[in-house]
């Protein structure tokens, strides 16, 4: 593979993988109402409240520090309003899909939910205006390795096998059995539900930040979040490789070593309160 | 994790969660900044455990998570700026355990 017809190929099975038996019937229901073109806040809130496990998912995730409001949300309707469709279609996503994760890539979750944590710390120290979205750029960033587990497990056992044996990143490893990485597969599917552009693009570069054009700041915020999490040695993300910060996108955020230090006490401060958050 | 017994208890600390009496009324809210004096206060009352934001020391052995940190940074230390981003780590693992 690594060749165009085999990306197109690749792509259309990504693309396609709602068809796939093992996915579960009510996530296919989720994805659906995620992709379609017109969907409203009143259908989002809707199909949520129809499900108690969600709605009491979705409502710890909004009240928990991964997001800002803590303990200030009492319903699935007040969230959508204050959160928005995009991040609420996020959170959605994020808490569904991750599930299935747990078998396969134990600690994903965690990493995402450590990222979206610490983006958003980062996004607050920066002053950027909608920090939520930063959690939601940390939350799904590394979706593609969720569809590309979904769909061809076995192969991606072993891209994980070749980190540890040849010392790379599971982001190497990915280019070579796949001729691509979950990077680009998030941000096809990412584009296929319809996210907003910046998202598509933070997942595209969230390892390559220099190059996002649309973007730069949030990427390069996640790429970081993504580094200090590993660091950190919280959650698990496919391999023990640690990747080197992007100088470009480092000197873009210009944070200090106190600034780092203020996000990651913040960031043990908010994992005792996310201690339930597990799926 | 948060849970503490009183005597643990340092000014500085800010409850979790609020401090009741017997009767389930609220005496100090949810992210009260502790002083000498309010510490005072609930240990006089007898409250056998307190609930404190931030960190207990982690249940790995200090050495083991530092030993840890210089694992995972071993082959991108030389890279630009991740010696300022393993400082902050390493300082950080430190406060961890007080
Ligand atoms: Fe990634
Ligand atoms: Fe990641």
């Amino acid at each position: 593979m690594g060749n165009v017809a085999g990306i197109r190929d690749l792509r259309d099975k990504i693309e396609n993988i709602n068809a796939l038996p093992t996915i579960p019937s009510v996530l296919k229901r989720l994805l659906e109402v995620i992709e379609s073109p017109r969907v409203s806040l009143n259908e989002i809130s809707n199909f949520i409240s129809n499900d108690p496990a969600l709605t009491t998912k979705i409502l710890k995730m909004v009240n928990s520090p991964v997001y800002g409001f803590p303990g200030r949300i009492s319903s699935v309707n007040q969230a959508v309003i204050l959160l928005g469709l995009n991040v609420v279609k996020g959170l959605l996503l994020g808490v569904s899909v991750f599930e299935l994760m747990q078998k396969t890539m134990i600690g994903l979750w965690e990493h995402s939910l450590g990222c979206a944590i610490i983006a958003r710390l980062i996004a607050e120290k920066k002053g950027l205006k909608e920090p939520e979205e930063a959690s939601v750029d940390g939350l799904l960033h590394d979706i593609g390795k969720v569809l590309l587990i979904l769909r061809f497990p076995d192969k991606y056992e072993k891209a994980m096998c070749d980190t540890d044996a040849n010392g790379i990143s599971i982001y190497e490893a990915e280019r070579v059995h796949y001729g691509t990485t979950h990077a680009s597969v998030g941000s096809w599917m990412a584009q296929k539900w319809r996210f907003p552009q910046k998202l598509v693009d933070v997942i595209e570069h969230h390892h390559k930040p220099h190059l996002s054009k649309s973007a730069p700041v949030e990427s390069a915020i996640v790429h970081l979040s993504d580094i200090l999490v590993r660091a950190r040695g919280f959650g698990f993300a496919g391999d023990h490789a640690l990747m080197a910060v992007s100088p470009k996108s480092w000197q873009m955020l210009g944070l200090s070593e106190a600034d780092l230090r203020d996000v990651l006490w913040a960031f043990e401060e908010s994992l005792e309160m996310t201690e339930d958050l597990a799926l | 994790m948060p849970k503490i017994t009183p005597d643990k208890l340092r000014p500085g600390m800010k409850l979790l969660r609020p401090v009741t009496n017997k009767g389930g009324m609220v005496l100090l809210g949810e992210g009260t900044e502790l002083t000498a004096a309010l510490i005072e206060k609930i240990r006089d009352m007898g409250a056998d455990s307190i609930f404190i934001q931030g960190t207990s020391p982690p249940s790995t052995p200090k050495e083991e998570a530092l030993s840890g940190l210089d694992r995972r940074f071993k082959s991108v230390e030389e890279k630009p700026y991740m010696d300022v981003i393993k400082k902050a780590l390493r300082e950080h693992i430190k406060d961890l355990y007080g």
